[in-house]
C-alpha cells in the first residue's frame, strides 16, 4: 500500500496538478476517483477528509504523525515537489521560483476562473441538468461552501449573465495572448526549465485548440500549441490523462503530433 | 544582487513586503510611491507584464537586479530564499505547505474584503474630487481592464451591497481563523514565526477600526496584533509613514473572486 492517497476527479483543471506532479516525480500514489459530475465530493466520507467539499485532497503517512492531509491543488504541487526525491520541477533560481508562483497564481485566481465558468456552462450544467430536479436540490443543499452552491445553481439551470460571460471571454482572449507572449520569451511558461508552472498551465489550457479555436491555433499562437505538445509529450503526462474517463479529458488527444 | 522597493504607505501588501526585507536583513533601496493615486503605474519604476497584471491589485513592486516583480506573499518568499537561514518561512515540506495555503486563503478571501472595506472608508472620497480629466489621466497608463473598472467603481462610490457584506463576512472569518490558531497560546499563526504572520496582519491590522465588531471578545488576536506590532521589523516598516494613521491608507486591492 502506498504511503500517498489522492482523491481526485479527472486530469483536468485542479485535479490533473497533483496527479502530473505525482506522475512526474514518479511517486506511486493510491488513486480515489470522485465523480464530480455525481457530487462524490459532497459526500460524508470525503467531507471527512476535505469539509470544504472540493477536489483534489491527498493525505500523506507520516510514521509518527498518521495521515496528514493537504488541499489546494497548488500548494499540494509545491510539497509533492519538495517532500519526495526525482526530479526537481521547482527551478533553482529564486527568481525563477517567483516566476512559477507569479504564474499559478494569475491561472489559478484570474485565468482559470474564466476557463471554469465557460466550462461549467457548456460542460458541468448540461452534463448534470437530466438528473431528478429534486434530487438535484437535495445535492446542491448538502455543499459546505455557500459561494459553491451558487456556482452549482448557475451551472444547473444555465443561469449566467451574458456581461459576466462576456467578460471571461475577454479574459480568456488576454490570457491567451499573455501565454503566447511569454512562451515566445523562453522555452518553458515561467523559466526555460520545466516546472511547476507548465503543469499548472496545462491543465487549464489542454483543451485549447479545440475550446477557441479562433484564439488558439498554429498560425495565431504557434507557441502555445508548441508547448501543449511538448507537455503531452511527457510520458508523465501521457500516463495522468490516460486516467482519464470522460470525453472532455480526452480531448487531450489531439495535441499527440502526427 | 541589487534591490530596489518600490512601497506605498506601510499597510496592506505595501507592509507585508516592508516588513520582510527587515526580517531577512538584505540591504535595498527604498523608493516610496502613492498607490493610492496609481502612482505604481507611472513612469517612475520599470513595469512589465507581471507587475502590470498582477492580481494583488495596487501592491508594492521589487525591482531585483532590474527585473520588476510583484505580489507580496512571493516577493517574501523570494527575499527569504534568497537568505542563508529562512529566517521567516519553514523548510520542512510540510510546514511550508502550512505556510502557503495560510497565506492562499489570505490572498484569496480576506485581502479581496479588506481592499473593498478599506478603500470604501478611505479612498472613495479622496477620488470623487479629482476632475474627469485629471482622472482620466491617473487611469490611462493602467493596463489591466479589471483594475481599471475597481478603480471607476470606486470613484463613483459604486459598492455593491452583497460584497460588503460578504467582505464583512470574510474579515469575521479571518478572525476566527486567526483565534483559533492562537486557542492553544501560541505566540505566532503557525508555531514558528512566519510570512503568515506578516501577511495576515498586514491586511487585519486597518480593519479593527473598520470591523470593530469582529475583533470583540476576540483576545487571541488583540494579544498577537500588538505582538505583531512591536516586532522590529514591523515597527521599523510603520516608522517610514507619511501620515498618522498608516493604517488607513488603502488603494484597490484584488477583486472579489468572480467565479467559485
Ligand atoms: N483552490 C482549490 C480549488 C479546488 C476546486 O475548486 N476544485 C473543483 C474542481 S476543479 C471542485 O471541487 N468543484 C466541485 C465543487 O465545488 O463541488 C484548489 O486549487 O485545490
Amino acid at each position: 500500500m502506498s504511503d500517498v492517497t489522492l482523491y481526485h476527479w479527472e486530469p483536468n483543471a485542479n485535479s490533473g496538478k497533483p496527479m502530473l506532479a505525482l506522475m512526474e516525480k514518479g511517486v506511486e500514489f493510491e488513486s480515489h476517483y470522485l465523480d464530480l459530475l455525481n457530487f462524490d465530493q459532497h459526500q460524508p466520507d470525503y467531507l471527512a477528509i476535505n469539509p470544504q467539499g472540493t477536489i483534489p485532497a491527498m493525505t500523506h503517512r507520516n510514521p509518527k504523525l498518521g495521515d496528514r492531509v493537504l488541499t489546494e491543488s497548488t500548494a499540494i504541487m509545491e510539497y509533492v515537489n519538495a517532500a519526495f526525491p526525482g526530479p526537481q520541477l521547482m527551478p533553482d533560481d529564486p527568481k525563477d521560483q517567483w516566476r512559477v508562483r507569479w504564474w499559478m497564481k494569475f491561472i489559478d485566481q484570474w485565468l482559470a476562473p474564466s476557463f471554469s465558468m465557460i466550462g461549467w456552462s457548456v460542460f458541468i450544467g448540461p452534463a448534470v441538468r437530466k438528473k431528478d430536479p429534486r434530487e438535484l436540490e437535495a445535492a446542491i443543499d448538502r455543499i459546505p461552501l455557500p459561494e459553491r452552491r451558487v456556482a452549482w445553481r448557475k451551472a444547473i439551470y444555465g443561469a449566467f449573465g451574458e456581461e459576466e460571460m462576456k467578460e471571461s471571454q475577454r479574459r480568456v482572449a488576454v490570457g491567451i495572448r499573455m501565454l503566447e507572449d511569454a512562451l515566445s520569451q523562453r522555452e518553458w511558461l515561467a523559466c526555460n526549465e520545466y516546472s511547476l508552472a507548465d503543469i499548472n498551465g496545462f491543465n487549464s489550457t489542454y483543451a485549447l485548440p479545440l475550446s477557441q479555436p479562433d484564439l488558439a491555433n498554429d498560425e495565431k499562437t504557434p507557441h502555445i500549441l508548441e508547448w501543449l505538445r511538448k507537455v503531452y509529450e511527457r510520458p508523465a503526462a501521457k500516463k495522468t490523462w490516460a486516467m482519464g474517463k470522460t470525453d472532455m479529458v480526452k480531448r487531450v488527444k489531439l495535441l499527440e503530433r502526427s | 544582487m541589487a534591490l530596489v522597493l518600490y512601497h506605498g504607505a506601510p499597510n496592506g501588501p505595501s507592509l507585508t513586503a516592508l516588513a520582510a526585507l527587515f526580517e531577512t536583513g538584505h540591504d535595498a533601496e527604498l523608493r516610496p510611491i502613492d498607490l493610492t493615486m496609481a502612482e505604481r503605474h507611472s513612469d517612475k519604476l520599470p513595469h512589465n507584464t507581471e507587475t502590470e497584471m498582477s492580481i494583488e491589485g495596487e501592491g508594492p513592486v521589487l525591482v531585483a537586479d532590474g527585473e520588476p516583480m510583484a505580489d507580496s506573499v512571493f516577493l517574501a518568499c523570494y527575499l527569504n530564499d534568497t537568505t542563508q537561514t529562512s529566517p521567516i518561512a519553514p523548510t520542512d515540506a510540510f510546514a511550508r505547505w502550512e505556510m502557503m495555503t495560510w497565506c492562499r486563503q489570505i490572498i484569496e478571501r480576506v485581502a479581496p474584503a479588506a481592499a473593498y472595506l478599506g478603500v470604501k472608508a478611505h479612498l472613495g472620497g479622496k477620488l470623487s474630487s479629482f476632475s474627469d480629466a485629471a482622472f482620466e489621466k491617473l487611469m490611462a497608463p493602467i493596463k489591466s481592464e479589471d483594475l481599471k473598472a475597481r478603480w471607476n467603481d470606486i470613484r463613483e462610490g459604486v459598492f455593491d451591497d452583497e460584497k460588503i457584506s460578504d467582505s464583512k463576512a470574510k474579515i469575521k472569518a479571518a478572525v476566527e481563523m486567526v483565534e483559533a490558531k492562537l486557542g492553544d497560546g501560541r505566540d505566532w499563526l503557525l508555531g514558528e514565526f512566519s510570512i503568515a504572520d506578516l501577511e495576515t496582519y498586514a491586511w487585519l491590522a486597518g480593519m479593527r477600526d473598520i470591523e470593530l465588531a469582529a475583533f470583540e471578545g476576540a483576545t487571541g488576536i488583540n494579544g498577537w496584533l500588538g505582538r505583531m506590532k512591536a516586532r522590529p521589523s514591523v515597527a521599523r516598516a510603520l516608522s517610514l509613514a507619511t501620515t498618522p494613521a498608516p493604517q488607513e491608507v488603502w488603494a484597490p486591492g484584488p477583486e472579489i473572486n468572480r467565479w467559485g
